[in-house]
């Protein structure tokens, strides 16, 4: 719900010149109040809302006459008034109530909310009625959404904004994946932010303190977007912080703390004994008729009667003897020595989970002091933010402080909004794993073997160094190692504004926006003596980023009204910049590894490893925009933008973009034949087209460029250890760069029955991207430099999204759901696919394809077992043929039997097809809230339907690469010749066939979750001595899910990966290589106000 | 205007909103931001420092891990291509690790995983082309837009070596997919089809042509990583071989024996060494410069290609125990009594051991065996004794390490940084030694009917073949572990730090080296071609030629069948738990399939203009 700006909004009440007399009527009345209330008697009482809830700052005002006041927190007022007059009491939010005095001297009353499309939102450079606007826009239910613990508001979106999807990760502080109807780029689908007017692109948004948002509204289509043209393609979402407000100060203290554990552990799913994984890698060594082999015998002595040895690794000066099996049996502990001679005994089941895992706890405290009058308001914000992760050693943690204040002088109108953040996340867990995830904590490092121990005999960290025990690293040493690894980010963002109203039909503003940002990250390695791939030299590195973007924007509104026609136009002009500065170094060999010496000198480390560079960009655009709104009597809405950008990233010949839009609303209850009808008491249709841009690539491409670097193009040609410089080119340029585009076409209804108790939002969309800005593949003949970004792939969405919601004195209630369907129309003209991103150890699973969604999942069909051993003979590839038809390489009786899905005969990559997609059929979410005296009881679910998930784990759980864990029904649920229609297939060791990338790893990653829940008591004041209202709550987060997904969670982060032309993660969502698992937070809270 | 002089504000602020159009209106605004941040452009590079900067990038793109998505694919020495598909080596290291090269070893080279490797050499390839290409334009521009830039003589040089590392390339791409398409620098549609294999050769021997006409004798500026006149005939004697052409490869190749600068290395060790001294002596034709410790912060320059084929366990590197000798190699360096090859006087036998072959004076050997594979109980360089521990997961890839691009400790050849340092090392990688092209020119004696010349030239591998064998090699104190169980092993290295010894020093105790001349000139041209294509393995066992070279003599299918299935009493399949499960190798494994996506990328009009070799 928007917080109105008294001044702000009079002149869109057209009303404007009772406003200028409130002004000056007030002054007035401070002048003559003793002679005026001499006349009159106090009125007092209490306003409330629908619920019950004391409502504070209703402005209070005795009709004609000047005299007015605002309700203090219980919502009580004393006003003085003729005994005749009539009260009215206003709050943004409610409908407008009015009371005769009749004499009385206590008057309370009771607010009714305001009907939908009463509401007035922020939108584009404006403020609109929800009554005038045409296309489609939701807002955020803020209250919903800071039921939710995340460092970033915009992990709260999607439970309440039908249309967004949110992907994020558990991790503290985490990155967001927001996405607005789907996705209409290959890279870069970020939406366009807009933060009290001020324009940032930005997937964290961990610097703007989630409490201090009062409104989050979400432009989902063009005719609304289109007013942002520039970077609107992927929706614009506008976010409004907290404003000053009228009244004596208040300050209001949220303070919460909870604990989080992860919703669903790895020992949920794996064994956790090391005998139960042995009888696992016996049996498929059994199976396959191969011995088991000398190095497992050698730790788990005879395989018939296998036992957990007193070591599992000793490094040969410490052996004295051996056993038959050649396991140390006699050690000499004293020979141990670090990181040379290392001992390390078995363990009969390590929980690596346990060890890495555990309770975290959050606490996020806020402050803030709002006040004003008339000339000015002020509001100033405070606040900590500290998470740890569920992981060991890693966190989070926030200090803001943001101050707002805005000066009125005369028609003059000035302020600033700034908010200043310092933010620190530790640890050396990603937050969402970039290439290769495997190596993080939570990719296989985490499935190491029970039989490794966590700490070796002397208590230094133990790894699996034995043989045939994996190459995984310690995932505690992993975490322990890099805990003082550091990621810090400083931000000043806000804006400096001024306003004028030239006339009362006349405004004109400008705003200069900043966002200044400063990153460092320091990260070090140490040596991994207890490694089986041991590596003895540490390493450390740095970064520094420097980051500047100002927008400067500068609008001039008109509104004019003549009977029932109203109109309104804005013109503007607008020019941003954004310079970044990136700094990367490193040194190996630390002397003192300790954190303190963790400094690039060539006195603490190996001086010749020392390496230093940077990297810049920068870039600009440069817009004039107008849009023109008429409404008649409020039955024809009509609106018209129309946007010009130049950007600096573009072909000079291509640089300006134009972007128009239009919108049309018709409200049919406003016309007589629908007039007092019953059930429909507010029903307004809207139709919506328009264009909007992308130009979100890297700057520069538009020339071919020139580089090197030691490790790619210099070379020791002279032989002697020295190297010599060399250049290629490292990018093509395209000069003929121009804007990509992104049509879209809404039709939409907001209906309103029974008088406002149902509301019903229902929108249908189509976006179709053309001349899409991407960088598609190129034969390898041409080179290796980045692929030329041209505009020629295409792109489309269609889709709807809903929402019903139901209110009434106790209980609330909305539901949401949207539905997008994605299908890229065309890549550069001619090839049909290409690939994802990543491969995983056994190849690509992502494909891009014509036809099929972004970042569809690839692979062969797997067709159950081959069900005995003549069935496999007869279908095994021998001499490129076989007996039966198709025939299939390495058909064995157990393994996964592969479809022929062209038809050839042969099992081949030809046969790989679009196995899965990550994108929901459909995502809902249902809000709930109930009130009883003083108690609240509130919560949301959401739901995601129709994804899937490639889960690459099963390369290790399921098929032990790198001798990693397993999951614990592996043995139980292997295919035998009794259950041929078993989950996994036949455990065999020389099976190099049925781990191929295929439908096999694909899972339905359907989930419906409890996003939280919450219990609220107002403290009635008689109990609260000391603050005037008080509210404590206790509320859960993700208590429980319902999936049939078989992962760690169904929830995943994207993967977080660039390309030549930009973040592409839309290329590989819904993947799951071991990501950070959901929260569950259980915290207790307290709002007080005094 | 009435409201303008009555109210300033109004006038201030429009004038300022105008001020902001006019100011940021002019292009300039985002003219500015446009410019390309920390990059070069083709204009900074149109001059000599430009066109020699761009020949090294050609240069380095020999071996070259950058922007190709791994390195072991794209490895100069083509180990996973033509050692580890031949009988040479096994993949090595554990099941698990890099499977892609599972495939590769069992032939299934039609497999996603395989591709992916496939896709790695194909790339890199072409690169090497491209930055040939790239050089010779630059140098066409700048000899039309600044002639007095370059000197006659470095122009010419250029030229030639621009030249000659296209064909270098090419001939890569001719080795691995027969057909492949040809580009030159003025070709702009890189969407070619593929030549003809004979085309290619056509092709590759004119740049080479052209490449000997303008280089000179000597490497230009005495950088000895740079090809001379003397390379490309090499190479041109080489080309013409794989084509078959032997006549003329007899010309050519006698042309450089006779008259060219290069001779053998004094002894064996020299060959494959991490010292300094010896890095790029005579044997040198061309060579992978490696370079480390040279503010490259990952060792990129290094032998990065490699990095993964050293021992792993206890051993010195740790890490990671990849391209594993096959028992069948190390069964081939064992001698008879008259110190000649047993594989030719035993037919029958010399094969038949399936016994992991450790230290022993009771079975003579080659002593090239104890440069090319680390066996237990033989000291490994300077690193001690192999031992078991060494061994990633023996009963997957074998008892054996590879050696030859192993550097000495002592060397100071080692890394310092990057993943694992100690498995970087400034071990130059032979692309063409003088004793390949020794053997070749004894093959196209051969073939001539000149059966004399080709016993000298096998023995004079074999008499240098016998100056050293592995000594104590003694491990620096740094290294203790190691330095003592040497010690314990062989009491009499307790001092002796000689790397390389005389074959009958008295040091040695782990083996008895033998490897002699063969006494009379070869009986037929059957028997001089067995014995020179079984000096050729001998000699250049693991250095990534041996798949190449079945494929020349078209005895690949018979010679890798019989390598699985049964040779000289033994066979792979029996050895290997995984190699059962290999496909027969077969006629379509003449050539690698060419990457499924660079023929995808090939489209024109919805067809692809790249095909396919037979039977992919």
């Amino acid at each position: 719900m928007e917080k109105k700006q008294p001044r702000r909004h009079s002149f869109r009440d057209s009303r404007p010149h009772r406003w200028l007399a409130v002004a000056v009527g007030v002054v007035l009345a401070l002048v003559f109040s003793a002679t005026a209330y001499a006349q009159q008697a106090q009125i007092s009482g209490t306003v409330t809302s629908a619920y019950g809830a004391p409502l504070r700052g209703v402005a209070v005002r005795v009709q004609g006459t000047e005299i007015r006041t605002l309700t203090d927190q219980n919502g009580r007022y004393t006003i003085t008034a003729a005994p005749n007059a009539v009260i009215t009491y206003s709050l943004l939010g409610q409908r407008v109530a009015q009371r005769g005095v009749g004499g009385r001297s206590t008057i309370d009353v009771t607010m009714e909310p305001i009907a939908f499309l009463e509401e007035v939102v922020v939108t584009a450079y404006t403020e609109q009625r929800r009554a005038d606007i045409t296309g489609a826009v939701s807002s955020m239910n803020v209250e919903a959404a800071s039921r939710q613990t995340s460092a970033s508001v915009l992990q709260r979106l999607d439970v309440t904004v039908p249309g967004v999807t949110v992907e994020a990760s558990g991790s503290p502080g985490s990155r967001s994946t927001v996405r607005v109807r789907g996705v209409s780029s290959f890279q870069n689908n970020d939406p366009l932010y807009i933060v009290d007017g001020t324009p940032v692109q930005d997937t964290y948004v961990n610097w703007l303190n989630p409490n201090d948002i009062a409104s989050v509204q979400v432009l989902k289509d063009a005719s609304a977007a289109s007013i942002y043209g520039a970077r609107a393609s992927n929706g614009v979402i506008v976010i409004e912080t907290t404003k000053r407000e009228l009244g004596a100060p208040r300050a209001t203290l949220r303070v919460r703390t909870g604990m989080a554990t992860p919703v669903r552990g790895y020992d949920d799913i794996l064994l956790t004994n090391t005998l139960d994984y042995f009888r696992v890698v016996k049996q498929s060594y059994d199976n396959a008729g191969v011995a088991i082999p000398a190095e497992l015998t050698a730790i788990y002595g005879d395989p018939n009667n296998p036992t957990i040895p007193k070591y599992m690794f000793v490094d040969n000066p410490a052996i004295i003897s051996k056993d038959a099996f050649g396991r140390p049996v006699n050690v000499d502990e004293s020979k141990y020595s670090y990181p040379d001679v290392l001992i390390m005994p078995a363990s009969a089941g390590t929980n690596w989970w346990d060890a890495v895992f555990g309770t975290a706890t959050i606490g996020d405290y806020n402050l803030d002091i709002a006040g004003g009058a008339e000339d000015n308001q002020y509001g100033v914000s405070f606040n900590y933010f500290d998470q740890g992760g569920t992981a060991r050693f890693n966190g989070y943690k926030r200090g803001s402080a943001r101050v707002n204040t805005a000066f009125n002088r005369g028609r003059l109108r000035f302020g600033e909004n700034i908010a200043i953040s310092a933010d620190r996340a530790n640890g050396g867990i990603a937050n969402d794993p970039g290439g290769y995830a495997e190596d993080g904590i939570l990719g296989k490092n985490i499935l190491l073997e029970p039989l490794v121990p966590v700490y070796d005999i002397r208590g230094n960290f133990a790894g699996a160094k034995a043989p045939l025990t994996g190459n995984q690293s310690n995932p505690l040493k992993y975490a322990q190692a890099r805990k003082d690894n550091f990621n810090r980010n400083e931000r000043i963002f806000g804006n400096l504004f001024a306003g004028l109203d030239v006339n009362p039909n006349v405004q004109l503003r400008s705003k200069l926006g900043f966002n200044l940002a400063q990153r460092a990250f320091s990260a070090f390695n140490p040596i991994v003596p207890e490694n089986s791939e041991e590596s003895l030299v540490n390493s450390f590195n740095e970064e520094n980023n420097q980051y500047r973007d100002w927008t400067w924007s500068n609008t001039a509104n008109i509104n004019r009204k003549f009977s029932a026609h109203t109109l309104s136009v804005l013109l503007g002009q607008e020019a941003n910049q954004t310079i970044n500065r990136f700094l990367t170094a490193g040194i190996s060999g630390l002397l003192n590894t300790d954190v303190n010496s963790r400094f690039l000198q060539d006195a603490l480390g190996d001086a010749a490893s020392k390496n230093v560079s940077s990297t810049g960009w920068q870039t600009a655009l440069l817009s004039f925009f107008g849009k023109a709104d008429y409404n008649y009597a409020d039955k024809y809405v009509l609106s018209f933008t129309l946007r010009q950008d130049g950007s600096s990233n573009l072909g000079p010949k291509n640089r300006w973009g134009t972007f128009p839009a239009f919108g049309l609303g018709w409200r049919l209850t406003q016309e007589p034949f629908f007039a007092n009808n019953k059930l429909l008491s507010d029903v307004m249709l809207r139709f919506g087209w328009g264009v909007t841009g992308n130009q979100q690539i890297p700057a520069g491409r538009v020339v071919s460029q020139f580089g090197g670097s030691r490790g790619d193009t210099y070379y020791d040609i002279g032989g002697g250890n020295s190297i010599v410089s060399g250049f290629r080119q490292t990018s093509l340029g395209n000069p003929d760069l121009k804007w990509e585009e992104n049509r879209s076409t809404n039709v939409g209804a907001d209906i309103a029955l029974w008088n406002g108790r149902v509301n019903v939002v229902v929108d249908v969309f189509s976006r179709k991207t053309n001349n899409l800005l991407f960088n598609p593949p190129i034969p390898a003949t041409a080179g290796i430099a980045d692929a030329p970004i041209v505009n020629i792939g295409k792109m489309e969405n269609n889709g709807y999204d809903f929402s019903i919601g139901h209110r009434s004195a106790n209980w609330s209630v909305t539901w949401n759901g949207s539905h997008y369907s994605n299908k890229i129309k065309s890549i550069d003209g001619v090839t049909d696919f290409f690939y994802g991103p990543i491969t995983t150890r056994y190849g690509n699973q992502v494909i891009n394809k014509v036809g099929f969604p972004i970042g569809s999942f690839y692979g062969l069909v797997a067709d159950g077992y081959f069900p005995n051993a003549a069935d496999a003979a007869s279908h095994k590839t021998t001499n490129g043929t076989c007996a039966v038809k198709p025939c299939q390489d390495g058909a064995a009786m157990g393994r996964i039997r592969f479809k022929d899905t062209n038809g050839d005969g042969f099992v081949t990559l030809a046969d790989r097809t679009v196995i899965g997609s990550p994108h929901p059929d459909f995502t809902s979410g249902l809000d709930l809230s109930a009130r009883r005296g003083n108690w609240d009881l509130s919560g949301t679910v959401f739901g995601s339907f129709g994804n899937d998930i490639f889960d690459v784990q099963k390369e290790f759980y399921v098929f032990r690469n790198f001798s990693t864990n397993v999951r614990k029904d592996l043995l139980a649920n292997s295919w035998t010749p009794s259950n041929p229609n078993a989950k996994y297939p036949r455990l065999d060791v020389t099976d190099n066939f049925s781990h191929q990338i295929s439908s096999f790893y694909v899972e339905d990653g359907s989930y419906v979750r409890l996003r939280n829940v919450q219990l609220g008591y107002s403290v009635p004041p008689r109990f609260s001595r000391w603050t005037a209202a008080s509210r404590v709550y206790l509320q859960a987060e993700n208590l429980f899910t319902i999936t049939g997904y078989d992962g760690l969670d169904p929830s995943l982060p994207a993967a977080n990966i660039t390309g030549p032309a930009g973040d592409i993660r839309d290329q590989y969502r819904g993947i799951d290589r071991g990501s950070y698992p959901s929260n569950r937070v259980i915290s207790l809270g307290l709002v007080t106000t005094f | 205007m009435k409201i303008a002089s009555k109210h300033p504000l109004i006038v201030g602020t429009a004038s300022l909103i105008l001020a902001t159009v006019a100011m940021y209106g002019c292009q300039d605004f985002l003219e500015k931001a446009g410019q390309p941040q920390g990059t070069l452009n083709e204009q900074t590079l149109l001059n000599k420092a430009g066109v020699e900067g761009s020949l090294i990038a050609a240069y380095r793109a020999v071996e070259w891990n950058n922007g190709v998505g791994g390195a072991w694919g794209n490895a100069a020495s083509n180990w996973v291509w033509a050692s580890v598909t031949s009988d040479d080596a096994y993949k090595g290291s554990e099941a698990s690790d890099q499977p892609p090269i599972n495939d590769i070893e069992a032939y299934h080279w039609s497999t996603a995983d395989a591709e992916s490797y496939l896709n790695q050499k194909w790339r890199g390839t072409y690169e090497g082309v491209v930055r040939s290409n790239a050089t010779l334009r630059l140098l066409k521009q700048i000899q039309a837009k600044a002639p007095a830039e370059l000197s006659t003589a470095d122009a010419a040089g250029i030229e030639g070596e621009a030249l000659f590392l296209r064909a270098f390339y090419h001939f890569e791409g001719y080795r691995m997919w027969g057909s492949v398409p040809y580009y030159k620098e003025d070709d702009t549609d890189f969407k070619k089809a593929n030549d003809t294999p004979a085309d290619v050769i056509t092709k590759i021997l004119a740049d080479l042509d052209a490449a000997i006409a303008k280089l000179g004798p000597a490497p230009r500026n005495g950088q000895k990583g740079r090809a001379s006149q003397w390379t490309a005939k090499a190479y041109k004697g080489r080309v013409q071989m794989y084509a078959g052409q032997y006549a003329a490869a007899l010309i050519t190749l006698r042309d450089v024996q006779a008259n060219g600068p290069y001779g053998l290395e004094t002894s064996f060790d020299r060959v494959w060494t991490g010292f300094q001294s010896a890095a790029n002596g005579p044997e040198t034709i061309f060579a992978y410069q490696a370079s480390n410790n040279d503010g490259e912060p990952n060792g990129n320059d290094a032998n990065f290609g490699e990095r993964l084929n050293l021992p792993h366990g206890t051993s010195h590197s740790s890490c990671c125990g990849f391209h594993q000798p096959s028992q069948n190699l190390v069964n081939f360096y064992r001698v008879d009594a008259a110190g000649l090859p047993l594989s030719i006087s035993n037919p029958a036998n010399w094969n038949a051991s399936n016994a992991n072959f450790t230290a022993t004076t009771a079975v003579a050997v080659d002593p090239r065996l104890d440069w090319t594979v680390g066996r237990d109980g033989v000291p490994y360089k300077d690193w001690g004794a192999h031992s078991p521990a060494w061994i990633r997961a023996a009963s997957y890839g074998g008892t054996y390490s590879p050696k030859k691009n192993a550097h000495e400790i002592a060397s100071g050849a080692e890394s310092s940084v990057g993943w694992v340092p100690s498995q970087l090392n400034s071990v130059n990688i032979h692309l063409f030694r003088y004793a390949d092209l020794l053997l070749m020119l004894a093959e196209a004696e051969v073939e001539a009917g000149s059966l004399v010349n080709a016993w000298n030239i096998v023995n004079q591998i074999r008499t240098r073949a016998g100056v050293r064998a592995q000594g104590c090699g003694l491990p620096p104190s740094s290294e203790a572990a190691a330095r003592a169980a040497l010690v314990a092993a062989y009491p009499q290295c307790a001092s002796d730090t000689r790397i390389a010894v005389p074959i009958n020093d008295p040091s040695i105790t782990w083996a008895t080296y033998r490897v002699n001349p063969y006494p009379v000139p070869f009986a037929s041209q059957a028997a001089a071609r067995e014995a020179v294509r079984t000096e050729r393995r001998l000699e250049l066992a693991m250095e990534g030629q041996r798949f190449f070279d079945l494929k020349r003599y078209g005895t690949m299918v018979a010679d890798l069948n019989a390598y699985l299935k049964g040779v000289g009493g033994g066979n792979e399949r029996a050895r290997r738990p995984y190699l059962p499960a290999a496909e027969d190798p077969g006629a379509k494994h003449m050539n690698f399939p060419i990457p499924a996506i660079q023929i995808e990328l090939s489209k024109v009009g919805g067809a692809p203009r790249l095909k396919q070799p037979t039977g992919w």
